[in-house]
C-alpha cells in the first residue's frame, strides 16, 4: 500500500510536468496543425537557464524560472519567424525545420553548458510530508501547485481575452480566422511563445528533479506527446487528464518493468495511437474530397 | 534534355557518366589512406540507409524516425546470432535482414491509422524504445555493447581488410541504389509517389494505400538490414550509442539535405555528410551545430535539397521555350462494348442512401438509378450534398443508411481502391493531381491496373516488371495523344495552365478504362472554348462504353450533355427527368431562387416522390 502511494505520489508530480509539456504541444499543434520537434530542447534550454541563474548567479528560484521562461518564449519566437514561409503549405517540412531547431539547440547547449550535464539542488529545503506512510517532498507540491496555476492561467487567457480567442478561431478554421481579419501570423507566434514558454517552465521545475543535460528533452518530449494525444489535442482538461495517465503509467511501470519502463511506455503509447488516433477527449476530423 | 544536344551524344552520355564513376569508385581506394578507407567504408553503410530512408520518406511519404533502428536490428540480429547462437556470418547476415524487415513493418503498422507529425512521434517513441531494450537486455550486452562479430568469409578474400571490404560494400551498394531506383521509377515506387502527393486521388485510382505504406516501411527495413549487417562486418562491434535519436537526426539531416526526394540525392547528402562530419570530429558539436542550421535552411529555402537544384537552376539560365499548345482531343472508336451499354441496363442504384456528420445531414434518404450508357447530370444548390454524393458512390464516405449497388452488385462499405477495380472511376472538384508527378506519370497511376500480389515481380524477376512497364508506356503515349497531351508529357501538371490540368485530370481518371466515370464540376474554370471541347470529349466517353455522372452548375453545358437530371436540394433529389422538364419545375426553382421566385403552383407537375420530409438544416 506504501509502496503503491509511493508510485502515485510520483506519477502525480510527473504528470503535472507532462501536463506542461502537453499543453505546450497542444498548444501550437490546435493553431498551426504542427507537432513542434524541437519543443524538448525547448525545455531543454528552459531548464539549462533556470539551473544557471539559481546555481551560478544566486537568483531567488522564482524569478530564475521566470528569466528561463522569457528567453525561451522569445526562442519560440524566432523559430515560428524563420518557419512561417512553410506555415500551412507543406507540414512534413515544417516537422523537419522543427527538428533541425531541435538539433542546433541541442549542440548550442552543448557549446555553453557542456555536454556532461550537472545535478541542479532543489530550491525547497524542507523536510517531506508523511501521507498515509507515503513519503510526499514539498518541492514535489510546488511543481504540482505551479503547474495547475499555470494551466488555469492559460485556461483564462484562451477563454477570456481577445487575443485568447483570436488564437481559438485560428485553430478551428484559419481561412475563416483569416477572412475576419485576425491576425494569423501574429496569433500563431504567440502560441508558438507561449509553447515554448511552458516547455521552460516545465524544464525549469522539473531540473531540480532529474539531470539537467542537452539530451535531457528527449524523453520528456515523447513523454508529454504522448499525454496530448492520449487527451486528444483538444482541451486542456484533455491534456491534463492525459499527462497525469501518462505519468501514472510511467511511474508505475518504471516500478513493474525497471529498466524497460520506456520501452513499456512507447509500446503502449504506439499501440494507444493505433486504437484511438484523436485521443480520448478528441474530435473526429472528416476527411473532404 | 538540351534538345540541340548531338543526339548520339545525349544517347551515350547517361551510361558514360556511369562509366566514369564506376571507374572513379573502382580507383578510389588506391588514393586513401587507410584511416580515409576506413571513414569511406561507414559512409557507404550510411549510404545504403539513406536510401531506405528516401524510398519511405521521400518517396512514400511516410515520416519514419526509426530508420536508424532498423539497421540497429540489423547489426544487432548478427551480433548476437554469430557471437551466442554460433551462426556463420552469411546465415546471420540473412536473418538479420528479415529481422528488419520485420521490424520495418512493425513500426510501419502506426502509419495504418496515422500519418506524418503523429506518425514522426510514434516512430520515435519506438525507436527509443528499440534504444532502452538494447541497453538493458543481458542477450544485446546491457548496455555495453557486443564485440567479437566474426569478419565475413568471402572465399579466399580478407574482409578484415578495409580497401578489400570496400569493394564488398560497393558492389552491394550498387546493388541496392540500383534496385531503389529501378522501384522508384517503376510502377510501384509511382503509386507511392502518387500516395505521397495525395492519398485521396490515388486511393480512387486503385492504388492500395494501407498496402504500399506497409511495403515502404519493409523496403526501408530491408535497407536497414543490409546496413546493419554491412555495420557489424566493418566495424565487428555494436553498441546502443551508434543507434541513437541523435545519430537518427543525422541520417535526416543527410537526406534532407541531399533531396528526400531523389534517391541520388540520398545517397549524395548520406556520403558527404558521413565525410565532413568525420573531417570535423574534434568539432563534432560546431559539426552538430552547422548540420542543425543547413537542414533549417533547405527546409525553408531549398526544399527539395541538393538534389532538387538543378531543377531549379535550369529555368533560370534557360530560354523559356515556347509553351506548346493543347492538341486537339482524337475521339474514342466506337466499340462493340459501347453498343452494348446502350442496352440502358442499369449499373448504378442508390437506394434510400442517407449520410449524417455528427449533427448534420448531408444526404436524406437519396434514391437513385442509372443506366448503362447515361450521362446523367447531378445539379443543385452549393451545400445541396452533390459532392457528398460523389464521395459516399465512390467509397470515401461510407453512408450512414441505406445501400449502393454497382453492376448488380452491392459496394456498400467498399473502400476506394476496390471501387476502382470494379470499374468506378471520378475526378475532383478541387483538383487532385500529383504535385511531382509528370503528365505521363499521371496518365500511368491511372494506367496501372496491377494488384499488390503483382510486386513479388520485384523480387523474382525485375525483366518481367521492366517489359510490363514499357507496354504502360507505350499505352500511356497513345493516351496522352488522344487526350492531347502529348506536349506536356514531362510536364509537372501544377506549372500548367488551369484548363490543361482539368484534362490531364480527365485523361487519368479514364485511363483505366472505367465502366463509370464521375466527373464532379469539369467545366468550372474552363472558358468557352474548352467547354466545348469537353461536351465533345464526354460525349466520346459515353459513346466508347463509359457511363457518366457530371455534377456541374452550368446549365448550358448540362442542358445539351445529358440526357437525364438529378436535381439535389438539402440532401434530398427534389426532382429528376429530361433537363427541360427540369428546370421548369417549381420546386427545383425554389431551391434554387427561393419560395418567392417559384410560380405558385398548387395541383399540377407537383415534384419528385421523394420529397416527404422537412428539409434539413
Amino acid at each position: 500500500m506504501q509502496v503503491f502511494l509511493q508510485t502515485i505520489v510520483g506519477g502525480l508530480n510527473l504528470g503535472a510536468v507532462y501536463a506542461l509539456v502537453a499543453l505546450g504541444f497542444a498548444l501550437v499543434y490546435r493553431t498551426m496543425g504542427l507537432v513542434n520537434f524541437a519543443h524538448a530542447d525547448v525545455l531543454m534550454i528552459g531548464a539549462y537557464i533556470a539551473a544557471t541563474f539559481t546555481v551560478s548567479q544566486h537568483l531567488p528560484f522564482a524569478v530564475a524560472v521566470l528569466a528561463s521562461i522569457v528567453i525561451t518564449g522569445v526562442i519560440g519566437l524566432f523559430i515560428e519567424r524563420f518557419l512561417r514561409p512553410l506555415e500551412g503549405r507543406d507540414f512534413d517540412l515544417m516537422l523537419i525545420g522543427t527538428i533541425g531547431f531541435g538539433i542546433v539547440l541541442e549542440s548550442v547547449a552543448t557549446l555553453i553548458w557542456g555536454a556532461t550535464g550537472e545535478a541542479v539542488p532543489s530550491p525547497v529545503q524542507t523536510r517531506p510530508l508523511v501521507v498515509f506512510g507515503a513519503s510526499v517532498p514539498t518541492y514535489d507540491l510546488v511543481v504540482m501547485g505551479v503547474a495547475v496555476v499555470a494551466m488555469l492561467a492559460l485556461s483564462l487567457f484562451l477563454e477570456r481575452t481577445r487575443r485568447g480567442v483570436a488564437m481559438q478561431a485560428v485553430a478551428m478554421d484559419y481561412d475563416a480566422a483569416k477572412a475576419v481579419g485576425i491576425n494569423v501570423g501574429r496569433s500563431n507566434a504567440i502560441a508558438f511563445a507561449i509553447g515554448a514558454g511552458l516547455a521552460a517552465l516545465a524544464g525549469a521545475l522539473v531540473g531540480p528533479e532529474l539531470y539537467v543535460s542537452p539530451t535531457m528533452g528527449g524523453s520528456i518530449g515523447i513523454d508529454g506527446f504522448a499525454a496530448a494525444i492520449l487527451g486528444g489535442f483538444g482541451s486542456i482538461p484533455g491534456a491534463v487528464v492525459g499527462a497525469l495517465a501518462v505519468g501514472l503509467l510511467n511511474s508505475f511501470s518504471a516500478d513493474y518493468f525497471q529498466g524497460y519502463a520506456d520501452l513499456a511506455t512507447f509500446v503502449l503509447f504506439a499501440v494507444i495511437v493505433m486504437i484511438k488516433p484523436t485521443g480520448l477527449f478528441g474530435e473526429k476530423t472528416v476527411l473532404r474530397a | 534534355m538540351n534538345p540541340t544536344l548531338n543526339p548520339l551524344l545525349r544517347r551515350y552520355r547517361a551510361p558514360a557518366g556511369y562509366l566514369l564513376l564506376a571507374v572513379l569508385a573502382y580507383l578510389l581506394p588506391y588514393q586513401l589512406g587507410s584511416y580515409d578507407m576506413h571513414v569511406l567504408d561507414t559512409a557507404f553503410v550510411f549510404g545504403i540507409l539513406a536510401i531506405g530512408l528516401g524510398i519511405v520518406m521521400g518517396i512514400a511519404g511516410q515520416i519514419n524516425l526509426a530508420q536508424i533502428t532498423l539497421m540497429g536490428v540489423g547489426a544487432y540480429t548478427t551480433a548476437v546470432l554469430t557471437t551466442q547462437e554460433n551462426y556463420g556470418f552469411w546465415v546471420a547476415a540473412i536473418l538479420a535482414v528479415l529481422a528488419s524487415g520485420l521490424v520495418g513493418l512493425i513500426i510501419g503498422v502506426p502509419a495504418l491509422r496515422v500519418q506524418s507529425h503523429y506518425l514522426g512521434i510514434v516512430t520515435l517513441g519506438l525507436s527509443l524504445a528499440f534504444t532502452d531494450w538494447v541497453t538493458t537486455s543481458t542477450l544485446a550486452g546491457s548496455g555495453s555493447g557486443i564485440s567479437g562479430i566474426p569478419v565475413p568469409p568471402l572465399g579466399g578474400i580478407d574482409l578484415s581488410d578495409d580497401y578489400l571490404y570496400y569493394y564488398l560494400e560497393l558492389v552491394v551498394f550498387v546493388l541496392s541504389l540500383a534496385f531503389g531506383l529501378f522501384v522508384v521509377r517503376t510502377r510501384l515506387g509511382r503509386r507511392m509517389r502518387a500516395m505521397r502527393d495525395d492519398p485521396l486521388a490515388a486511393g480512387s485510382g486503385g492504388a492500395r494505400i494501407p498496402v504500399l505504406r506497409m511495403t515502404a516501411f519493409l523496403l526501408a527495413g530491408l535497407y536497414g538490414g543490409v546496413a546493419g549487417v554491412l555495420y557489424a562486418g566493418l566495424i565487428r562491434f555494436v553498441a546502443p550509442e551508434t543507434f541513437s535519436t541523435a545519430d537518427m537526426f543525422l541520417l535526416l539531416a543527410m537526406v534532407v539535405i541531399g533531396g528526400r526526394q531523389s534517391l541520388w540525392g540520398c545517397v549524395i547528402g548520406a556520403l558527404a555528410l558521413s565525410v565532413v562530419q568525420d573531417e570535423l570530429t574534434d568539432l563534432s558539436t560546431y559539426a552538430q551545430l552547422g548540420y542543425g542550421i543547413v537542414v533549417v535552411i533547405t527546409a525553408v529555402v531549398a526544399p527539395t535539397g541538393l538534389a532538387g537544384l538543378p531543377g531549379r537552376i535550369r529555368p533560370l539560365i534557360r530560354r523559356q521555350r515556347e509553351q506548346p499548345a493543347l492538341a486537339p482531343f482524337q475521339p474514342y472508336p466506337a466499340t462493340a462494348a459501347a453498343r452494348e451499354t446502350a442496352t440502358g441496363r442499369e449499373l448504378l442504384r442508390l437506394d434510400a442512401v442517407t449520410m449524417r456528420f455528427k449533427g448534420l445531414t448531408a444526404l436524406r434518404e437519396v434514391s437513385l438509378s442509372v443506366g448503362a450508357g447515361e450521362i446523367r447530370g447531378i445539379v443543385g444548390p452549393n451545400g445541396s450534398g452533390k459532392t457528398t454524393l460523389f464521395n459516399v458512390i465512390s467509397g470515401l464516405y461510407q453512408a450512414s443508411q441505406g445501400t449502393v449497388s454497382f453492376a448488380d452488385r452491392h459496394v456498400h462499405n467498399l473502400r476506394p481502391y476496390r471501387l476502382s477495380d470494379l470499374g468506378l472511376s471520378r475526378t475532383f472538384q478541387n483538383l487532385r493531381l500529383f504535385r511531382e508527378l509528370t503528365v505521363r506519370e499521371h496518365v500511368m497511376v491511372g494506367l496501372d491496373r496491377t494488384r499488390p500480389g503483382w510486386a513479388w515481380r520485384y523480387a523474382i524477376w525485375p525483366v518481367g516488371v521492366w517489359r510490363a512497364e514499357r507496354r504502360l508506356g507505350a499505352q500511356a503515349d497513345e493516351l496522352l495523344d488522344r487526350y492531347g497531351l502529348a506536349g506536356f508529357a514531362k510536364a509537372t501538371p501544377y506549372a500548367l495552365p488551369y484548363g490543361i490540368q482539368r484534362r490531364v485530370e480527365l485523361a487519368r481518371a479514364m485511363a483505366g478504362e472505367p465502366r463509370l466515370l464521375l466527373l464532379d464540376e469539369p467545366a468550372a474554370g474552363l472558358n468557352a472554348t474548352e467547354k466545348a471541347q469537353l461536351v465533345e470529349i464526354v460525349r466520346s466517353i459515353r459513346d466508347h462504353g463509359t457511363t457518366v455522372i457530371i455534377i456541374e452548375h452550368d446549365m448550358g453545358l448540362v442542358m445539351s450533355l445529358c440526357g437525364k437530371v438529378t436535381v439535389l436540394a438539402a440532401g434530398q433529389v427534389i426532382a429528376e427527368g429530361a433537363p427541360a422538364d427540369v428546370a421548369a419545375n417549381p420546386s427545383v426553382i425554389e431551391a434554387y431562387l427561393g419560395r418567392a421566385a417559384a410560380p405558385r403552383q398548387t395541383d399540377a407537375a407537383e415534384p419528385a416522390p421523394s420529397k416527404t420530409k422537412e428539409p434539413t438544416v
